[in-house]
């Protein structure tokens, strides 16, 4: 339970930040929440030479609007944004998931974007991101570059951040009220064995659904969303679109659960995430 | 989580502490956190230690390189087998089984590990961060070996052997035939069969073990400082293994975080410590970490049973055959091979069948051993029995309820003598099964039950009647001695020290002792001290297991009481110019019968005995004395605990929906403790019914080490009790107390198991085993679904 | 822990078979790899640095080539410890022609210990597919160019 040891730094600026990254690379790994990183440390899984703490960088914690979307920083706590009122209104999609990470100690802490960039293939945060479409605005010392969700999520513990970047800034779109997050938790860890976030759009008859836990990253349920397009949305046409939640997946197994179950149950929390978001137009 | 508590014993606050609801005075200190566990102790010089342990399941150890280690700066040494094992000696077990065969289980692996978390060497460095990277330069050259993990493919011919050594992976085998079973299988209209599987538990208490040794080279003699439920048992085992003289070691159990069975032990890591501290003349201290305590630390239940139930139409549960395997882990502890005969003693439950075979099998497995864990044994007898009793009225399509009240004794028939021999001292089963159906609303339920399954959902109602043993016990049933000691002493200013032999370590006897010494002496219960965990202050003890510690220690505190007044009444007798016949003792006052005013209090009566200027001759100085209470029995709590449940046909989630229990531990010194005994022997069950299970993978490697892996019910997976309480004293001690620490644990899981059985039995299910984790309800349901 | 892993070569037979028993070809290929030493017949002692994303662990082991059957099939067997545990695993290879170029299948059996094991066993199946494959895609590039 005792880390190896590791030198501590904690730039007051983001400029500073990606410079000391840039002079340490693989030797340095960056600190937000530490509720990924600093376990990972102490069981000596990751033995970073130099830990770099940007938690005071303060620009990077906030929850603004901006160009018609809602930016977020990358230090954002989850309980902020489980308390954040502009998001209760505009993207209450974002309030439910942070609701559902972890406990209270975790979610004091833990930032969307260190979990985000962990990338942990049962995190609550990839499947809303996944479905909202979201954009990742990632600083490097050659400027800034976005990248769409759905480039972001790599692989697992693989995020699109490369070494020497650090994500700034998450931004996602206005919705209506008729998202849900629905999950269910790995009884130890409170990890989601399957987490489906579902956005519906009942004019445009169009769904976005997502899924973690299941594989090896979070994906959206892409045979879902074209089974329900076009078509009224309601129990029935969930129950058949939901069937294809797992569909292409090669889903994950152990000691927690079998793919089997894994496959099972995303469909299921596809039509509670459908019916519950539906239900709240 | 609310609990409502029905018929607490009615006390008038003015009166006696004895059946007072009290608040305890341990309690300020532990919240707020200035309380001394052994990893707050500060010792000057303190060195510390840090174990490297197997990464393999069974591997032979062909080398251990130190020297890479050794050169880190502030490592003092580093200790192997080859250094440590001669000098610290092997791990007793207190209770082998005769013909059974087990390694002599040295403190670090010798030629072989056998089992992942097996100590290898230990380094002893400046801080623990030192010792810690020091592990890391340490080079083990492993040749691992197949592991054996499967208990039943163990005992199959061609299996790899644990332990090459022994030929065998028989660990022992023990038999109870108790009455006649063939002729009771010969009368039965109907024999039932069905195999039952106990998953391993890790006792997972808050605190991790730990120890800290200081060697007094002056003295020669050694203080041991360790979180321990038995400081006194380790005093009499420890010094045979480091050889030094029981007269100079001092054990002491500081603030302990938890046992639950898990610190019922001796262990190799306090040999060790103690040996590096007399060898090196420097205070060790080593603090575990969670995933060597999940590791390296002993884990509880582990039984797979085949059982055959000879029963009569009318309900009659005539005899149960079982063949036990219970799969003990590499080698033996402290009770590693006594714990499943528990089971076998206890499996007729609160029933009078007429006999019972138990055939049990001890295998050894590369896997952390077995030992007690809250219950020891008497969970599984409980599963075993009261799963039965369900099977039973549902293969004869008779009400749970009959078939329990049909094979119970009557409440007139105690003391009670089971088939397997046991003397059960006091019972009314049927008033705590009738109080629990009254508070849980029996009728009502029913009708619950009714309406949800007709709207398609899968509600079910479970009970368990059950009973256990504990306040462990008449010393030739137990391996080293079962009494208990005390001593209560009235100090000169008139104040009081309790000291108990029995070792609290969360359960509260430092106030519920109180409560009896304040009554029994009639003092202020704020002017009594309770001192416990320390060899050197309480002598002599037997510690705190098997429920033991109110009914035990407290009645060797009532002999020592009983002494003193004796005593006192003989000095009061010579100041008031009377005879100790003459002397009355009320309400903490010592006067001539009928006049109050003579009145004598404990303040003048004490310092008169020291001060002793007025002693008449032959009377010693002196206000104290000690006691040994030799108990004449176990005792044999028990009760009824109602669930009901409803089962989420598309997830396989459980959710307890209502939890009535009522226990019966006889007379109760502090309802609030009991409360507290039960809500947590309920919690642990509810762990164990619904998501705990230690799993080694097919290579021995443990993969619940940790919190992240294994499930532990928290504040929200705990439903609302109801609980309530019949009283039927113990006649196995004056006090009347039967104890009550594990009964929860006992009681809960069978009725939890009940419950969700009868929620998937609409669907054809007839028993399904622990955990029922979502998946394994989910599979229950598609493979039965699947087959209409 | 079983992986199935089959790759297409526009190289020959022989060539991939050679390139596959070829240390130097075989330390390009697995990512990580630092350090790559003969140590007698078809013993290598191999440095590795693998695993997912941070969560890297250092191994010293050694990797053996065994039943050799040139140009078609030979098994790998490789064991490493590092401080987060230890790794072992066979792998057949078997290579057969296929069209202008060859097929390549490779059946491999592994199994950890240690910490990974216990806290990490979802990562070491998905951490041993991504190594697999990338393994093959490098040696692609390798041969094909």
């Amino acid at each position: 339970m005792i880390p190896a040891a590791f030198d501590y730094v904690r730039p007051a600026t983001l400029d500073e930040a990606l410079g000391l990254l840039g002079k340490h690379g693989e030797d340095a790994k960056v600190l937000a929440g530490g509720h990924s990183l600093i376990p990972a440390m102490k069981l000596r899984l990751a033995q970073p030479k130099i830990v770099i703490d940007i938690g005071r960088i303060g620009d990077l914690r906030s929850i603004g609007e901006r160009d018609g979307k809602i930016a977020i920083g990358a230090l954002t706590t989850h309980y902020e944004i489980e308390s954040s009122d502009l998001l209760g209104r505009s993207c209450p999609l974002l309030p439910e998931v942070a609701g559902k990470i972890g406990d209270v100690q975790v979610r004091n802490k833990g930032t969307i974007g260190g979990s985000c960039v962990h990338a942990d293939p049962a995190g609550d945060w990839p499947a809303a991101m996944l479905a909202l479409d979201a954009e990742f605005e990632i600083a490097s010392p050659r400027g800034t570059r976005t990248v769409a969700a759905k480039d972001f999520f790599v692989d697992m513990l693989t995020s699109a951040v490369e070494s020497g970047e650090i994500l700034k800034f998450i931004h996602v779109p206005v919705t209506a009220k008729t998202a849900a997050y629905v999950k269910f938790a790995q009884k130890a860890s409170g990890f989601a064995v399957a987490g489906v976030a579902a956005v519906v759009d009942q004019a445009r008859k169009a769904v976005a659904v997502a899924v973690t836990g299941v594989a090896a990253k979070a994906y959206r349920a892409t045979g879902v969303e074209s089974s329900l397009r076009g078509l009224e949305i309601s129990a029935a046409t969930i129950a058949t679109a939901a069937q294809k939640a797992a569909d292409g997946v090669d889903a994950l197994s152990d000691i927690h659960a079998s793919a089997e179950f894994r496959v099972h149950l995303a469909r299921v929390y596809a039509v509670r995430a459908l019916e519950l978001a539906a239900s709240r137009g | 989580m609310v609990t409502t508590t029905e018929n607490a014993p009615e006390v008038n606050a003015s009166q006696g502490y004895f059946g007072r609801a009290m608040k305890r005075v341990e309690d300020p200190r532990l919240i707020k956190g200035i309380a001394t566990y052994v990893d707050d102790l500060k010792l000057p010089g303190v060195l510390h230690a840090e174990f490297l342990r197997s990464p393999h399941a069974n591997a032979n150890i062909k080398s251990i390189k130190t020297d890479a280690a050794k050169k880190l700066p502030g490592v003092l040494g580093i200790f192997t087998g080859a250094d440590v094992n001669d000098k610290a000696g092997t791990i007793p077990c207190a209770s082998p089984l005769p013909g059974g065969k087990s390694p002599a289980h040295t403190v670090l692996a010798g030629a072989r590990a056998y089992f992942v978390g097996h100590p290898v060497a230990v380094v002893v460095a400046e801080t623990r961060t030192i010792a810690r990277d020091a592990l890391d330069l340490v080079d083990v050259d492993y040749e691992p070996l197949p592991a054996v993990i499967d208990p039943e493919k163990a005992l199959e011919e061609g299996s790899p052997l644990t332990h090459p050594e022994l030929g065998t992976n028989v660990a022992f085998t023990w038999s109870l035939p108790a009455g006649d079973v063939d002729g009771a299988f010969k009368e039965a209209d109907k024999i039932l069969k069905i195999r039952m599987v106990h998953p391993r538990l890790t006792p997972m208490a808050i605190e991790p073990r730990g120890c800290a040794a200081s060697w007094h080279a002056g003295e020669s003699s050694l203080t041991l400082w360790t979180s321990t439920q038995i400081p006194h048992l380790v005093r009499t085992l420890l010094p045979g293994m480091i050889h030094i003289p029981e007269n100079k070691l001092r054990v002491v159990a500081p603030e302990v975080g938890g046992g639950f069975g898990s610190k019922l032990n001796l262990y190799a890591e306090e040999a060790v410590v103690s040996y590096l501290a007399m060898h090196l003349d420097r205070p060790v201290k080593w603090i575990e970490g969670r995933r060597e305590n999940a590791s390296a630390t002993t884990h509880g239940r582990d039984q797979i049973a085949d059982n055959e139930i000879a029963i009569q139409k009318d309900g009659t549960v005539l005899a149960i055959r079982s063949k036990i395997i219970a799969d003990v882990g590499s080698y033996c502890q402290l009770l590693t091979p006594a714990i499943p005969t528990l089971t076998g003693l206890m499996l007729c439950g609160c029933y009078k069948l007429k006999a019972v075979r138990v055939d049990l099998t001890g295998v050894h497995t590369n896997k952390m051993s077995t030992d007690a864990y809250r219950g020891a044994g008497r969970p599984e007898a409980a599963y075993m029995i009261e799963r039965v009793m369900d099977l039973v009225a549902s293969e004869l399509g008779l009400d749970p309820v009959e078939v329990r009240l049909k094979n119970m004794p009557e409440s007139t028939e105690f003391p009670f003598t089971t088939a397997t021999g046991l003397m059960y001292d006091s019972g009314n089963y049927q008033a705590a099964l009738k109080k629990a159906q009254d508070l849980a609303d029996w009728p009502k339920l029913l009708e619950e039950r009714d309406t949800a399954r007709k709207a398609g959902r899968l509600f079910g109602i479970g009970l368990s009647t059950y009973v256990e043993i504990c306040a462990l016990g008449p010393s030739k049933i137990m391996a080293a001695g079962g009494w208990e000691w005390a001593c209560v002493r009235i100090e000169i200013s008139g104040k009081v020290t309790v000291i108990t032999g029995t070792t609290p370590h969360g359960q509260g006897q430092e106030t519920s002792f109180a409560q009896i010494a304040a009554d029994r002496l009639g003092v202020p219960i704020e002017d009594i001290v309770v001192l416990r965990g320390d060899t050197a202050t309480a002598h002599f003890g037997r510690d705190t297991y098997g429920s033991r510690a109110t009914a035990l220690g407290g009645t060797a505190i009532v002999m020592s009481i009983d002494k003193i007044i004796e005593k006192t009444k003989t000095l009061a007798a010579a100041l008031l110019e009377s005879t100790p016949k003459e002397i009355e003792f009320k309400d903490g006052k010592f006067f001539i019968n009928g006049n109050a005013k003579t009145a004598l209090g404990w303040g003048q009566l004490a310092s008169e005995a020291y001060v002793a200027k007025n002693l008449p001759a032959g009377l010693e100085p002196g206000l104290e004395a000690s006691s040994f209470f030799e108990p004449p029995n176990c005792t044999y709590p028990f009760g009824t605990h109602i669930v009901a449940v409803e089962v989420d046909r598309d997830t396989g989630q459980v959710k307890i929906l209502k939890y009535i229990a009522v226990d019966d531990c006889g007379k109760q010194v502090n309802p609030l403790l009991v409360e507290g005994q039960v809500q947590g022997g309920i919690a642990q069950s509810i762990g164990a019914a619904l998501m705990e299970k230690t799993v080694y993978d097919e290579n021995g490697q443990l993969l619940t080490g940790e919190f992240m892996d294994y499930a532990i019910p928290r504040a929200a997976d705990i439903p609302d009790f109801v609980l309530g309480s019949t009283v039927t004293p113990s006649p196995s001690n004056p006090l009347g107390v039967k104890g009550v620490g594990e009964a929860g644990t006992i009681g809960a899981t069978p009725a939890i198991a009940n419950a969700v059985v009868d929620a998937l039995s609409p669907l054809g299910i007839r028993h399904l085993d622990l955990p029922f984790t979502p998946e394994r309800v989910w599979r229950a349901i598609q493979e039965k679904e699947g087959q209409s | 822990m079983k992986l199935s892993v089959t790759y297409a070569f526009k190289a020959q037979q022989e060539k991939v078979f050679a390139a596959l028993v070829e240390p130097a070809v075989l330390q390009k290929c697995i990512d990580g790899c630092e350090k790559m030493e003969k140590t007698g017949e078809d013993i290598y002692a191999a440095h590795l640095k693998i695993g997912v994303a941070g969560i890297k662990g250092s191994y010293v082991g050694n990797i053996r080539i065994e039943e050799k059957n040139p140009p078609e099939s030979f098994t790998l067997q490789a064991e490493g410890k590092g401080s987060p545990g230890w790794v072992k695993g066979t792998a057949k290879i078997q290579i057969s022609p296929k069209g202008d170029g060859s097929e390549l299948q490779c059946e491999s059996e592994g199994q950890v210990g240690g910490v990974i094991a216990a806290v990490g066993s979802r990562l070491v199946e998905a951490a041993a597919k991504k190594m697999l494959g990338e393994f093959f895609r490098k040696l692609g590039q390798q041969l094909d160019g």
